[in-house]
């Protein structure tokens, strides 16, 4: 049983940096974004591990990465991502910013998808992160999956297990720390991964080797995809304002201290 | 049976390799011997997590660097510039804890009586011609890196993997067959857990080692072949810096080169330069002959960055970077072993850092540059790339060039620092302007036990750029390691840590990644380590492993 | 002006739960005309609740097929009540159910939709939205020109509507859904005890400290698991963690059984909502502290000083040995006997 597996996923700043909103003619965008170190989206590189993971399982799969994002800092981030997984990559060069409107994402995200050659529609299983690091909005994926008329979406995923009749069983984290258990009865599906189960895979040299055989055509083949805006206006962006003014209090006996803490948790 | 076999294997990927490889992607048509038909098989690995974490304080006259790229235009790098002016300081000290002589306080008091010192500082009316960098270039080495690195990558000649540490060379009867890379997925101990992989064994004709002051395999390789003769690396320094946004009405230029001297000891040399868009760079030398910890290289950058002449500018600033790194100011005497059968070294951990000029990256970029054209050389006359032959292609290039003939000249530059700072600075202006002539000799004092600092204020944190240790390392050096790699750090001996009274280890780890743990072995936290190496440096009974380990800064902007 | 169409799913017993009480009345603050948009298995005591809240229609889709939360169903009853409604503006609770179907809906009627909304306020007659970006790391204020627009408001954002109850003229809509997916159940978290709750009047984070070696030189982990235990017990707290915490659950280390990767706050973890927030035994570093943005008033226990938490991130800092605090808070805050 094999399947078709396209991750969507881009590139956001690497977690530890500071990022600082500044307004230009085009709207928003990071300060310095330029200089910032990327990594793929987490949560869409949990999607391309578990794709990867799921592939090898079911023999005759393929994966695909499209990545819509500045070709330079996506050749970047290939470069340590490359090592992890195989797959092919799909690279469209554009703006990975949080501020672009994902139903352009979406919709540039889909062309390239519907143009992929050799896809099989009906073993197509669009992998994504639930969210992204950058926007943070959970939106694009659908829309993807929606001009690809796909009908079951499921986000917040940790867990696909593949059935011997075919049928996908899927957990989407819902509130309270649990877990939704579904049963799809085959793909195509749409998957918005949460974090998964499974463990970052280790740098595989060879496959870096292969997979970057197929990448770096792929990334000076990039074709533009612009995402315009259209319609969207943002009056303002601007850091929180997060200093407080912090009492220490030292040498208080614990006691002390306890009391103070169950007075402040029990109040209003 | 190895795993990978291609043409050259690259260690590390700093100025050197970028030299090098810079210099093989612009020759066409290099046809592989390991795979006949197919192109050069060119790979190049790095441990860092990305090729853009490289630390340097960088300003460059940029001469190898140029001849390679004469195209290179500063404004297509971020934070690089030209230099526009240059100066040298004395430094006073403002607080009275330094550890200067009398005679130092007294020209201090002098200095400030006749109004010489505004500031609490002497700008020197005359910088002297080793220590130039006009027509040089300021730069952030990380920007620098990922620059070239992307070029070199999009110009498919070679495959460039960060995050990948190198274990060691493959040595066979005293041949270099190539490397072998670190294990993944095994706990702190280095045993295999979930995960495991081996490292990878990687044959290479030629394997070039551009590993930097305290590379693994550099290391490896000085173990291995003993030093030429009269040969050693023993001089060191730790270059701690910090990058920071100047505040708004703030009025530098930018390409603004300032040197330092005297403050906040009279041992450390400090600069700061200036970038485009109001960033500036600021750090301090702490070298190895200076006879207190190097722990204390955070604390005393910033006492520097507090001192009044360069707090006038820093004052409301915000910390945007840090980073640390190891320096090899043996120079010229610090020069290993530079070619062997298999094998060729490059760049900083080759002895290519000038000590006196304060240069580092331009050489180590022109020694790959002379390997790249020896190699190249070879490649097309069918010669092999043996001992023998790089030798004469690699060595005597290098030989020839400016690179030998300024190190040569600071050879013994920086050895009256050994007897005193007068000695030192008179002894450094005598090598550099006799052309290492005449030099005030010295050896190198054992490392005493620590001495608390005396005197020095409590810091002021102000949470934009006087910062804890820890916030330093967060937020300015975004310090992470992946898991499933064993500790790049360990302690050999037990007995020989629990008898060690000094602990010089945990005083000047740049990270404090190594701390205290009872009287027992130092405890390492890996996720904290910045490899900057001062540990392996510090050991005074060479107790202590220092290995390729993989994380470490996050910034790309030192 | 707006044509507005509050979406809400009923809970099992066919009223509507707390967020969407929170939202309907930010959906009426907008000035135009409100449709009101149910869907469940049952939907009268839900239109019944809000009957007096002024809306023109009360629409909804009901039937067992939309009890369940799924993406098809879900995604088929609002695309009816969105068509039906002509609405130009869609406002609904962000849950995990509405942030699976509704950007569908909107990618089907070719609108636009924004999630994690902090706020919907309307200037000039132009509704903006502001919501957060680049994890919780700066906060936007945008408006859009499309319509329709989706906006999905987070809980706890609002005060919730208190209006009378009364009878509502309900108009079904008839939705016969297609779908290849059976919903057939929730599971628990494998931990033992259930510690992650959204709706806790405080967060308790515990961080790596709890683990290492205390003053005696010994760590002492199955004290301090049974004491983080105790005062999530006694206090009603959500457990939260930090991602050094967490992380070495997965290197083998002695780790807390109580705390998996989902109790993560910051960084790749969550952004909880909470009105009261206890830092213990963690530095208080950046990235971690940046899953802190929506807790109004953070306290913290560390034993250095110069922790992160000292330097304005925290309202107050207990420097102090947490292991003897919270035995005291747990002994204060059990019921006498």
């Amino acid at each position: 049983m094999s399947f078709s597996i396209v991750v969507c996923g881009s590139i956001v700043p690497d977690p530890l940096q500071t990022l600082e909103p500044v307004m230009g003619p085009n709207g928003p965008a990071l300060k310095n974004e330029i200089m910032l170190p990327a990594v793929l989206d987490p949560w869409a590189a949990h999607a391309l591990f578990e794709a990867a993971h799921l592939a090898a399982e079911s023999p005759g799969s393929r994966v695909w990465l499209v990545s819509l994002a500045p070709k330079a800092k996506l050749q970047q981030v290939m470069m340590t991502m490359a090592q992890k997984a195989p797959f092919e990559l799909l690279a469209l060069d554009g703006p990975a910013s949080g501020f672009s409107d994902s139903a352009e994402t979406a919709s540039a995200l889909a062309d390239a998808v519907a143009g992929i050659a050799g896809l099989d529609r009906s073993r197509l299983l669009l992998f994504g992160g639930w969210e992204s690091a950058s926007r943070g909005a959970c939106s694009t994926l659908q829309g993807v999956g929606e001009r690809l008329g796909i009908g079951e979406q499921f986000f917040g995923v940790d867990t696909l297990t593949v059935h011997p009749d075919g049928s996908l069983e899927i957990l989407e984290r819902v509130e309270g720390g649990r877990h939704q258990v579904s049963v799809c009865a085959g793909p195509p599906a749409v998957l918005g991964w949460a974090t998964g189960n499974l463990p970052e895979p280790r740098n595989h040299p060879q496959t870096g080797m292969a997979n970057m055989r197929q990448i770096l055509p792929a990334l000076q083949r990039a074709t533009a995809a612009r995402l315009p805006g259209t319609g969207l206006c943002y009056q303002s962006v601007t850091p929180p304002q997060q200093m407080r003014q912090t009492r220490i209090v030292k040498n208080l006996p614990p006691e002390e201290v306890a009391r103070e803490i169950v007075a402040w948790i029990t109040g209003d | 049976m190895s795993d990978l076999e291609v043409d050259l294997v690259c260690v590390g990927f700093g100025p050197a390799t970028a030299g090098f490889l810079t210099t093989l992607s612009q020759t066409p048509g290099l046809e592989s011997r390991v795979a006949p038909g197919m192109p050069l098989q060119v790979i190049c690995y790095e441990r860092a997590e990305d090729i853009s974490f490289g630390v340097s304080g960088l300003v460059t006259r940029g001469r190898g660097i140029r001849a390679s790229l004469p195209d290179l235009d500063p404004t297509a790098i971020p934070l690089a510039t030209p230099v526009t002016h240059e100066k040298l300081v004395y430094l006073a000290d403002p607080i009275g804890a330094s550890r200067r002589g009398p005679a130092l306080r007294h020209i201090d008091r002098w200095l400030r009586s006749v109004d010489l010192a505004r500031e609490w500082a002497f700008e020197l009316p005359y910088t002297p011609p080793f220590l130039r960098k006009h027509g040089g270039l300021v730069m952030s080495l990380g920007q620098f890196l990922q620059h070239v690195g992307g070029s070199l990558m999009a110009s498919g000649t070679v495959q460039i993997w960060p995050a990948m540490p190198v274990a060691e060379a493959v040595l066979e009867d005293g041949l270099v067959r190539g490397v072998r890379l670190t294990d993944q997925g095994v706990d702190r101990r280095g045993q295999p857990e979930a995960g495991y992989l081996p490292g990878l064994e990687v044959r290479a004709l030629l394997t070039v080692v551009g590993d930097g002051p305290v590379g693994a395999v550099g290391r490896q390789l000085e173990a291995a072949f003993p030093w030429p003769e009269g040969q050693r690396q023993k001089e060191w320094a730790l270059g701690m810096k910090m990058v920071a946004e100047l505040p708004d009405d703030v009025d530098l230029a930018a390409g603004t080169v300032i040197h330092t001297l005297g403050f906040p000891e009279p041992e450390i040399f400090g600069f700061f330069y200036v970038h485009p868009g109001r960033v500036a760079t600021a750090g301090i030398f702490v070298p190895s002959w200076f006879l207190s910890p190097v722990r204390t290289a955070y604390r005393y950058l910033q006492h520097f960055l507090m001192h009044p002449y360069l707090w006038r500018y820093l004052e409301r600033a915000r910390l945007r970077s840090w980073g640390a790194k190891s320096l090899r100011e043996s120079g010229r005497r610090g020069e290993p072993v530079l070619v062997g059968e298999g094998f060729a070294r490059i760049g900083e951990g080759s002895g290519s850092t000038n000590a006196l000029t304060g240069s580092g990256v331009d050489e180590a970029w022109t020694t790959g540059v002379q390997l790249a054209e020896a190699v190249t050389a070879l490649l097309r006359d069918g010669a092999p790339l043996d001992r023998a032959h790089l030798e004469t292609a690699y060595l005597e290039r290098r030989r020839g060039s400016w690179v030998d003939r300024e190190a040569h000249i600071a050879e013994r530059a920086r050895d009256g620092f050994h007897r005193g700072f007068f000695p030192g600075l008179i002894g450094m202006a005598l090598a550099g302007l006799t052309q290492g002539r005449i030099a005030i000799p010295g050896e190198p004092r054992p490392m005493p036990s620590t001495i608390d600092a005396r005197g020095w204020p409590a810091i002021p944190y102000d949470g934009r750029i006087l910062l804890s240790h820890q916030d330093a390392l967060l937020l300015g050096g975004k310090v992470q390691a992946p898991p499933g790699y064993a500790d790049h750090v360990r302690f050999l001996d037990a007995s020989v840590c629990a008898r060690c009274g000094t602990h010089l280890c945990v005083e000047m780890c740049s990270g404090q990644a190594i701390t205290a743990n009872g009287d027992g072995v130092p405890a390492f936290d890996r996720e904290k380590c910045v490899h900057c190496g001062a540990c392996l440096w510090n050991c005074e009974a060479h107790n202590l492993v220092f290995q390729a380990g993989a994380g470490g800064l996050h910034s790309s902007e030192n | 002006m707006e044509r507005v169409l509050f979406l809400a799913h009923t809970e099992p017993d066919g009223r509507l739960g707390k967020a969407a009480l929170e939202t309907l009345p930010a959906a009426l603050a907008l000035g135009g005309e409100t449709v009101i948009g149910l869907v469940g298995p049952s939907t009268a005591p839900a239109a019944d609740q809000i009957a007096a809240c002024g809306a023109v229609r009360f629409l909804a889709v009901e039937g067992a097929e939309f009890a369940v939360s799924r993406y098809a169903t879900d995604r088929q009853a609002v695309e009816a009540l969105c068509r039906e409604s002509a609405a130009t503006l869609i406002l609904a609770p962000h849950s995990s159910r509405w942030v699976r179907a509704l950007p569908g809906v909107s990618a089907r009627l070719n609108g636009r939709v924004d999630t994690h909304a902090t706020a919907i306020s309307v200037v000039n007659e132009v509704p903006a939205v502001t919501r957060w970006f680049y994890r919780q790391r700066m906060e936007g204020v945008l408006t859009r020109a499309q319509r329709p627009w989706f906006v999905l408001l987070e809980p706890g954002c609002h005060p919730a509507w208190t209006g009378p109850g009364g009878c509502a003229a309900l108009e079904l809509l008839r939705v016969e859904p297609a779908t290849r997916t059976i919903v057939t159940g929730l599971r628990a978290s494998q931990a033992g005890e259930q510690t992650i709750r959204p709706d806790a009047p405080l967060l308790f984070v515990a961080g790596a400290g709890w683990t290492k070696k205390q003053a005696d030189g010994v760590a002492h982990v199955e004290e301090a698991e049974r004491l983080i235990l105790d005062m999530l017990r006694a206090s009603g707290a959500s457990l939260g963690g930090s991602k050094s915490l967490v992380d070495l659950s997965g290197e083998g280390q002695a780790v807390l059984a109580c705390m998996t990767h989902l109790n993560q706050i910051g960084q790749t973890g969550s952004t909880p909502r909470h009105p009261k927030g206890l830092s213990t035994c963690c530095h208080g570093e950046e990235p971690h502290v940046v899953g802190w943005r929506f807790i109004t008033e953070r306290r913290a226990i560390n034993l250095d000083p110069n922790c992160g938490w000292a330097r304005g991130k925290a309202d107050v800092l207990y420097v102090a040995d947490a292991f003897a605090v919270v035995r005291e808070v747990n002994r204060l805050l059990e019921p006498r006997p």
